[in-house]
C-alpha cells in the first residue's frame, strides 16, 4: 500500500498505524489498547463527563445572576448564597448551592455563534467550526488518546451523540449511544450489548461458535488480509464486550446502593447523571448527557423555575456527590456546558433569545480546584467584564485535566496538520 | 484559445523522448561553488532556495513554519521568492547577510553552529553549501527570480530504475532544463522521496537502494519541478519470455498484463458466476442478486452469459440510484449545507433527482458536470416574478413539474460551505478533478506544482458566481416585482417584524403555503455578478497581501492565463477547459473514481488525489481508458461495461504465490467491505418478504441509495440511519473522498452481532416491513395462503366477476316476434351466452374443489423442505449455494432446534455475521 503524505510534507508514518490501515483494522490496538502514554501529559483525571445542555440555557438566571441589573434584565429569581463565602447562584438551584465547592462557575465564557448547530458544535470540539472540515468532539480525541480496557467501551453518549462526533478522525472512535433515558430502578438497555429479547449468555457462546463454524470462507487467507484479519479482531472484541458482565452490570442501575440511588429523583437527567457515574466507575473513559429543553424563547421563566433547573439541580449535584462518596471526583473531569447563553434584555413573550457573547460553563473534578468563580460578565451580564475566556480556552483546560496535550498535531486524511484546540489557552486558576 | 499543459507534457514525455545518449556531463553544485577560487556565482532562485530547501530550513518545523523560528520565517517549501528575499536580506540592520563582512552574516554562522542555532548543524564551515551562500553574498545577494529563465523542466537519469536483488543501489542525476535552452547538474540542491520505502528507499543525495520486491515510485523535487522515477523489483522469476502464455481478451487486460509481466505477478483464475454474479450486482447496483436471479445465471449456458448481464444490470433504476448516490457524493450534496431554511431537505431530493433522471437515461458526463457547474437559476429573459413562481412550480403539492427537467441544477454552488470563491475553488477541484489543492492555499504544495500565486489564479474563476437574493439593474425599484418587494409584502402579511425577529416562524410557515401552493415566494437565485466581469482586482485579505494591489489574471490549473473579458460567463472558460482533450483531469478523476468502485482501490491512490508525485500504478491503462472515455462522447455506461468486461475485473480473489501482495496492480480481486449504504440495504434484502425484496430491485424507493434518504420521511429508511453512520456513510462536507469510510470497527461488529435493529429485521416480526422468517413461520403454521393458493383465490375472484358481469347481460328477446332473422340471431346469442356461463360455472368449481385441497395446516418441516430453507439461506445472505459441509452442519444445527425455523432464524443471523457477507469479494 502507497504511503500517503501530509500537506506539510511529512511522512504519514504514524498515520500508518491508524489512518492509512483504519481500511484494515489495525486502528484496533490504538482505539482499544491502554493509554498514549506519548502523547499524554500529567493526568490527573483519568475519565471524563460531557453535560451538555442542549438549546442554550440562561446564563443570568442560573451562575451568574444580576440582582442589580434593570428590571428589563433582571429575570423573576433571586440569588441565594452557597456554601462557599461569596458566590452565589440562583435560588432554583438549591442544591448545587450546597455544593459549590466542588465545582468552580466559568462567568463571561465569549464567542460569537448564535445559531445552535454551530454554537453547539464549537462548544463540543473547542474549535469553532469551519465549512469544510469537521472536528472530532471531545469523546473521539478521548477515545483516541486514551484508550479503553478491551471489554469497555470507551466513550457513551446518553441518549444520543451528535451528528458526525469523530469529525475527521476515524470511525472507530465513535460513542456508543444509549438510544434512550435510563429509568429509575431499572436496567439499562444498551444497544448492542443488552441481553434483551430472552438473549443468555449461553446463546451469546453459542452463536460465537455458530460464527467460528460457519465463517470460514476465506480459508488461511483470512489471516493474510488487512481487512478481513481486522474484522475478526473486532468481532472477537465485540464477543468479549457483550459476555463482559462489567459492561452490563455498569448500565444496571438496580445494581446500585440505595444510598447513592437516593441522590437521585426519577427524571430522566438525574437518572442519566447516575448511569454515567456507573459508567465511569467501569471504566468508560468519556460519557456525555445531554439534557434539551434551554431554548427559552418563551416564558423562560416558568420553564426554567417548574421544569429545568429543578432537574439540573437534582440531576447535577447527585453526579458531584456520588463521584466524591466514591473517591472519583478527583479522577473525572466534568464539564457542563450549553452552546450560548441568553439575552439579558428580556424579550416580549417573557423569553430570552440567543446569546453568544456571554454564557457559563462549570468544570469540576479531576484535580481542578473546586469553589472559584473565573472569569466575570459586565453589570448587565451582556458580555465578559475584562477577561475574555473562550470556549477554546475551556476545553484546552478540559484535555489538559485529562493529562491530553491540546496542542498535539493531528492530520486530517487530506493530510492537512490540525491541533487538537486550535487556539485555546489553559486557564491558570485550573491547572 | 489554447490550452497550455506544456509543464504536465513535458514531463509526461520526458523519460521516452530523451535517450540517455544525448547526455552530457555537467558540473554539480559543489564542483561549480566548492571552489571560492571557480568565480561562479550562485542564483538565488536557482540555487540559495533550493539549498535551503534540501537542508530543511524552509520546513514547517523550522524557518517555514507560519509564525517563523527565531524572528525568521521563510514561506513554507520556498518559491515565494520576493518574500524570502527580503527576510533573508534585511537593509536595516545587515544581520543575516552582511554584505560589509559576509563571513560574519548569520545565515552563515546560525547553520554552522558557529553562533547557537535550534536548528542545529545544517553544513559545515568551508563547506560547498557554506561556499555557495558566502559566494552569493559576496556578489551583492540579489534576488533574480524575475530575471532567472522560466522553469522548463526536470531530467532525471535514469529514467526508470530495475533491481533484482535486495543489495543493489542507484544513483539517480537530476538535470534542469530552463525556458532559455540552459540546462545544470541539480541533484544536489533537490528534494528526494520515495514513495514506498518497503520497496526501494532514496536518501538525500539521490541514492536509492532496493528493499523487497514491488514496484513504487522515487519522486524528485527542485524549484517547481516534481519529477517520479518509476522503480521495479520483480516479484518473482516469471518475467519477460518466462512469464505464462496469457490470453488478454480485452486492451485493458492487455495494458495490466503487461505491467503484471514486468514485475513476474500471475493474476488470479477467473472467479466462478456465483462469485462475479454477487460481486457486479453489488458494485453496479449496490444490491445483492436475488436468490432465483442467481439460480437461472448460474444455469444459463451461454458463453456470453456475463456481457449480457452486464448489459442488463446497467439498464437497471439501482445502478442510477448508486452512481447518483456517489455523484452526490463527489458533488457534496448535504441538505444541511442549504441555505434556505424551508426547503433544504426537498432541494437536497432536487439535487438527487436531477442527477438521477440523467444518469437512468445516460446523459454523458460531461453534460451532467455541466449542468451544475454553469447552473444559473433564472431562464434567459425571465423576470424575477416569472422566475419566482416557476420555482414554485416544482415545489407545489398538485401536480409539480418535476426539478429534473430544468436543464441545469444551481444548488452545488448554494451550499453554504462554498461562499466564499476560495472555497468554491476547493470544492470544484475536488469534484471535478480529483485534485487537491488546499496546500496551495497558504503556501507552495509540497509535491505538487502548484504555488499560491496558481491557487489565487484559480480562484479568480469563481469570485463572480453568487447564490443569493438577486436584484439585476432592470429591477431595481420596479415595485412589488422584485425580491425584496416580494419579500417586504411576505413579511407585512405576517407582521415579521425584522428587529425583534418576532413571528418568523410565521414567516416560514407562509413561504411555505405559498410555495406548496405554487405562488411565487422570494426565491434566492444562482446568477453570476456583472456579466462580462473584469479579472478580480479582490485584494487578498490582510494576512496574506503579499502581492498588493497586483491584478489576479485568472488561470486554470497548470494553463494559461485567461481574459475574462472575452467570456459572458466566466465558468465558460473553465468548462472549455474540462472538456478539452489535453485536460489532465477531468475525464481521469472520473475514471479513476468508477475503476475504485470496482476494484476498491484508484488506478491514482488515494482516488482524489491526483499529484505529479502520485503517480498512476498503470499510467497507460489510464491513458487509455481517458481516451476511449473521451471518444465515446463521455458516455459512462461505455466506461462501466469496458471495466466490468475486463478479466482483470473477474478475477478471483484466491491469491497465489506471486500475487498475495500485490494490491495495487490489479491481479486479484481485492476484497473489500461494502459501503455503508450497500450493508444497510443488504441487510434488509437478505432479511425482507420475498415482495419487499422484489419491489427493492425494480425501484430505488424504499432504498437508502434512493431519494427518500434524503427527504427524511421514510420511517423504514430513518431506521437505518444508525446503521448507516456506524458503516460510514459521508457526511458530504469535506472536500475528500475519505470521507466514505469502509473500514471495519468495533462498532460495526456489535452491530452485526446484536442491534436491536438488525434483530428486529431478522425477526421480520415489524408489522410496517414484515420479514422473511415471519413469512415462513406463517406459512408453516398455516396462517398464510400458498402462493398457488392465493393465485387461485384472486382467479376465483375474477371468475365470479366474470359471471357477474355475464349474468347481467342476458340477451333480451327480439320485441317484434315476425321477425325471423332477429329470433335466429337471439336464439344463436342466448346459446352462446348459456354456454358461457355454463364454462365459467365448471371451471369455478373446478378451481373451488382444487383450492379446498390447498389449504395449509400447521405441520412439521420435511426434511426437504429444510434442505430448501438452508439454499435460500445461504442466497439470500452470501449469495450462493452451500458446500456439502455446510449442508450438513446446517441441517445437525437446524435439526436440533425444537422449533426448526429458530434454527434457521440463526442460520440467517450466523450468515449476516460471516466475513463473506460483510465483503464484496
Amino acid at each position: 500500500m502507497a504511503p500517503h503524505f501530509f500537506c506539510d510534507g511529512i511522512r504519514r508514518r504514524d498515520f500508518l498505524k491508524i489512518g492509512a490501515l483504519s481500511g484494515t483494522g489495525f486502528g484496533l490496538s490504538d482505539y482499544l489498547g491502554l493509554a498514549n502514554v506519548n502523547a499524554t501529559t500529567k493526568a490527573r483525571a483519568n475519565s471524563a463527563i460531557y453535560v451538555r445542555l442542549a438549546g442554550g440555557p440562561s446564563h443570568m438566571d442560573t451562575f451568574d445572576m444580576k440582582p442589580d441589573a434593570p428590571d428589563t434584565h433582571r429575570g423573576e429569581f433571586k440569588e441565594i448564597a452557597t456554601n462557599v463565602p461569596g458566590v452565589r447562584i440562583s435560588e432554583h438551584l438549591p442544591k448545587l448551592a450546597k455544593c459549590a465547592d466542588k465545582y468552580t462557575i466559568l462567568r463571561g465564557v465569549s464567542h460569537a455563534l448564535a445559531a445552535h448547530r454551530l454554537g453547539a458544535e464549537y462548544l463540543m470540539t473547542g474549535n469553532r467550526p469551519m465549512p469544510a472540515l469537521k472536528y472530532p468532539t471531545y469523546g473521539a480525541v478521548v477515545s483516541k488518546e486514551l484508550g479503553a480496557p478491551s471489554d469497555i467501551p470507551s466513550s457513551v453518549a446518553i441518549p444520543k451523540g451528535p451528528n458526525a462526533p469523530t469529525g475527521f478522525l476515524g470511525l472507530e472512535y465513535g460513542p456508543f449511544e444509549t438510544g434512550a433515558s435510563p429509568k429509575a430502578g431499572q436496567a439499562m438497555n444498551i444497544r448492542g450489548l443488552s441481553l434483551s429479547n430472552g438473549l443468555t449468555l449461553n446463546d451469546i457462546d453459542r452463536r460465537n461458535s455458530l460464527i467460528k463454524r460457519y465463517d470460514t470462507a476465506f480459508g488461511s487467507f483470512a489471516k493474510e488480509d488487512k481487512v478481513l484479519s481486522g474484522m475478526d479482531k473486532f468481532s472477537q472484541k465485540a464477543y468479549e464486550m457483550m459476555r463482559s458482565s462489567r459492561t452490563r452490570e455498569a448500565f444496571d442501575l438496580t445494581r446500585e446502593s440505595a444510598s447513592v440511588s437516593g441522590l437521585f429523583n426519577n427524571e430522566s437527567f438525574s437518572q442519566s447523571c447516575l448511569l454515567a457515574t456507573r459508567l465511569v466507575e467501569s471504566g468508560v473513559r468519556l460519557v456525555s448527557v445531554q439534557f434539551g429543553g434551554w431554548d427559552t424563547h418563551r416564558d423562560n421563566f416558568s420553564r426554567l423555575k417548574d421544569k429545568n433547573l429543578p432537574n439540573l439541580d437534582d440531576g447535577l449535584a447527585g453526579l458531584f456527590k456520588t463521584l466524591d462518596a466514591k473517591g472519583l471526583l478527583e479522577t473525572t473531569a466534568v464539564f457542563v456546558t450549553g452552546e450560548f447563553g441568553r439575552t439579558p434584555k428580556i424579550n416580549q413573550r417573557g423569553g430570552r433569545d440567543h446569546y453568544p457573547r456571554a454564557m457559563f460553563c462549570l468544570l469540576a473534578g479531576g484535580g481542578m480546584q473546586g469553589g472559584q468563580v473565573i472569569g466575570a460578565s459586565d453589570e448587565k451580564g451582556e458580555g465578559p467584564r475584562e477577561r475574555v475566556i473562550s470556549p477554546d480556552d475551556v476545553a484546552a483546560t478540559f484535555y489538559h485535566t485529562l493529562g491530553i496535550d491540546h496542542t498535539k498535531e493531528y492530520h486530517t486524511p487530506t493530510g492537512r496538520p490540525v491541533m487538537i484546540v486550535r487556539h485555546g489557552k489553559l486557564i491558570p486558576e485550573l491547572v | 484559445m489554447i490550452y497550455q499543459t506544456a509543464r504536465l507534457t513535458a514531463l509526461a514525455c520526458l523519460i521516452s523522448t530523451l535517450p540517455t545518449a544525448q547526455a552530457q556531463s555537467f558540473p554539480t553544485p559543489s564542483e561549480r561553488f566548492g571552489d571560492p577560487t571557480s568565480g561562479a556565482i550562485p542564483s538565488f532562485r536557482k540555487h540559495v532556495i533550493p539549498l535551503l530547501g534540501v537542508r530543511g530550513c524552509n520546513g514547517r518545523e523550522c524557518h517555514g513554519s507560519f509564525a517563523g523560528k527565531g524572528n525568521f520565517q521563510l514561506s513554507l517549501f520556498g518559491y515565494d521568492f520576493d518574500k524570502d528575499h527580503k527576510e533573508i536580506v534585511r537593509d536595516e540592520d545587515e544581520i543575516r547577510t552582511d554584505k560589509e563582512n559576509p563571513a560574519n552574516s548569520l545565515i552563515l554562522l546560525k547553520p554552522t553552529m558557529q553562533e547557537k542555532h535550534k536548528g542545529k548543524l545544517r553544513f559545515k564551515k568551508g563547506s560547498w553549501e557554506y561556499q555557495l551562500l558566502l559566494s552569493w553574498i559576496k556578489n551583492g545577494a540579489k534576488n533574480d527570480s524575475k530575471s532567472t529563465p522560466e522553469f522548463d523542466r526536470l531530467e532525471v537519469r535514469p529514467g526508470s530504475i530495475e533491481f533484482t536483488n535486495s543489495n543493489q543501489t542507484r544513483q539517480l542525476q537530476v538535470i534542469v532544463h530552463w525556458r532559455d535552452g540552459t540546462a545544470e547538474d541539480v541533484t544536489e540542491l533537490t528534494r528526494f522521496r520515495t514513495n514506498d520505502e518497503s520497496i526501494a528507499d532514496v536518501d538525500e543525495k539521490g541514492l536509492v537502494s532496493a528493499a523487497s520486491p514491488g514496484d513504487t515510485h522515487v519522486i524528485a523535487f527542485y524549484d517547481n519541478g516534481v519529477q517520479p522515477v518509476p522503480v521495479y523489483r520483480p516479484i518473482s522469476r516469471k518475467t519477460g519470455n518466462d512469464y505464462p502464455e496469457l490470453t488478454t481478451s480485452t486492451k485493458v487486460d492487455e495494458l495490466v498484463v503487461a505491467k503484471l509481466r514486468k514485475l513476474g505477478i500471475v493474476p488470479s483464475a477467473q472467479c466462478t458466476d456465483e462469485e462475479f454474479l454477487r460481486r457486479i450486482s453489488l458494485d453496479v447496483t449496490g444490491s445483492l442478486p436475488l436468490p432465483k436471479e442467481i439460480r437461472s445465471f448460474v444455469a444459463d449456458r451461454s458463453p456470453l452469459k456475463r456481457s449480457k448481464k452486464i448489459d442488463e444490470l446497467l439498464k437497471r433504476p439501482a445502478y442510477a440510484a448508486w452512481w447518483t448516490t456517489k455523484l452526490c457524493d463527489y458533488t457534496g450534496n448535504n441538505p444541511q449545507n442549504q441555505t434556505d431554511p424551508v426547503f433544504r431537505n426537498e432541494m437536497a431530493r432536487n439535487w438527487y433527482e436531477w442527477i438521477y433522471h440523467r444518469v437512468r437515461t445516460n446523459v454523458p458526463y460531461d453534460q451532467i458536470a455541466e449542468g451544475l457547474i454553469m447552473a444559473t437559476s433564472r431562464q434567459k429573459g425571465e423576470s424575477f416574478m416569472q422566475f419566482a413562481k416557476g420555482m414554485s412550480q416544482h415545489f407545489k403539492t398538485e401536480n409539480p413539474i418535476p426539478f429534473h427537467t430544468r436543464e441545469t441544477m444551481p444548488f452545488y454552488w448554494a451550499r453554504r460551505n462554498v461562499r466564499q470563491a476560495e472555497e468554491k475553488a476547493l470544492s470544484f477541484a475536488h469534484s471535478f478533478l480529483g485534485v487537491r489543492i488546499q496546500c496551495a492555499q497558504c503556501h507552495k504544495h509540497p509535491f505538487d506544482q502548484w504555488t499560491q500565486q496558481d491557487f489565487k489564479k484559480f480562484q479568480a474563476f469563481f469570485e463572480p458566481i453568487q447564490y443569493k437574493a438577486n436584484t439585476p439593474k432592470g429591477e431595481k425599484g420596479d415595485k412589488g416585482n422584485n425580491y425584496q418587494s416580494l419579500m417586504k409584502e411576505l413579511e407585512q402579511f405576517v407582521g415579521y417584524d425584522k428587529e425583534k425577529k418576532s413571528n418568523r416562524k410565521e414567516l416560514r410557515a407562509e413561504i411555505k403555503r405559498r410555495a406548496l401552493a405554487g405562488q411565487p415566494v422570494p426565491w434566492q437565485e444562482l446568477y453570476i455578478v456583472n456579466a462580462k466581469a473584469k479579472p478580480s482586482t479582490k485584494k487578498p485579505n490582510n494576512k496574506k497581501r503579499r502581492y498588493p494591489g497586483r491584478v489576479i489574471t485568472p488561470s486554470v490549473l497548470g494553463g494559461e492565463d485567461v481574459h475574462l473579458t472575452d467570456y459572458q460567463d466566466p465558468r465558460q472558460p473553465l468548462m472549455d477547459w474540462l472538456r478539452s482533450d489535453d485536460n489532465p483531469y477531468f475525464a481521469k478523476a472520473f475514471i479513476n473514481r468508477v475503476w475504485y468502485n470496482y476494484f476498491g482501490r484508484g488506478i491514482v491512490e488515494p482516488v482524489d488525489d491526483m499529484n505529479l508525485a502520485n503517480p498512476p500504478s498503470n499510467g497507460p491503462l489510464l491513458d487509455y481508458l481517458a481516451k476511449g472515455f473521451a471518444e465515446s462522447g463521455h458516455d459512462m455506461k461505455w466506461l462501466h461495461r469496458t471495466i466490468l468486461s475486463s478479466d482483470a475485473y473477474q478475477r478471483s480473489w484466491k491469491p497465489n504465490e506471486t500475487n498475495l501482495q500485490d494490491e495495487r496492480n490489479f491481479s486479484r480481486m481485492v476484497v473489500r467491505r461494502l459501503p455503508a449504504e450497500v450493508v444497510a440495504d443488504a441487510i434488509t434484502q437478505a432479511t425482507a418478504s420475498n415482495t419487499r425484496v422484489t419491489a427493492m430491485t425494480s425501484s430505488p424507493a424504499d432504498r437508502t441509495i434512493g431519494p427518500d434518504m434524503l427527504a427524511k420521511n421514510n420511517k423504514k429508511l430513518t431506521s437505518m440511519n444508525y446503521a448507516l453512520s456506524v458503516f460510514g456513510k459521508p457526511d458530504r462536507t469535506e472536500n475528500c473522498d475519505c470521507e466514505r469510510s469502509n473500514a471495519p470497527t468495533l462498532l460495526q461488529s456489535v452491530f452485526t452481532r446484536n442491534d436491536p435493529s438488525l434483530i428486529s429485521m431478522i425477526n421480520g416480526s415489524d408489522r410496517r416491513a414484515k420479514g422473511w422468517i415471519t413469512e415462513v413461520k406463517e406459512w408453516y403454521s398455516g396462517k398464510t395462503k400458498s402462493t398457488k393458493q392465493a393465485n387461485g383465490n384472486k382467479r376465483l375472484k375474477q371468475l365470479n366477476d366474470q359471471r357477474k358481469i355475464l349474468l347481467a347481460k342476458v340477451p333480451k328477446k327480439p320485441r317484434n316476434t315476425r321477425d325471423t332473422k332477429a329470433a335466429q340471431r337471439y336464439q344463436l346469442t342466448i346459446k352462446k351466452h348459456k354456454e358461457a356461463v355454463q364454462t365459467l360455472n365448471r371451471n369455478i368449481s373446478k378451481l373451488k374443489r382444487g383450492q379446498s385441497n390447498g389449504n395449509l395446516a400447521k405441520r412439521q418441516i420435511t426434511a426437504v423442505e429444510t434442505d430448501k430453507l438452508i439454499n435460500e439461506t445461504f442466497l439470500r445472505t452470501v449469495s450462493r449455494m452451500p458446500s456439502a459441509n455446510e449442508l450438513n452442519m446446517a441441517r445437525t444445527d437446524i435439526n436440533s432446534n425444537q422449533d426448526k425455523i429458530e434454527g434457521v432464524k440463526d442460520l440467517l443471523w450466523t450468515l449476516l455475521n460471516t466475513k463473506e457477507f460483510l465483503v464484496n469479494h
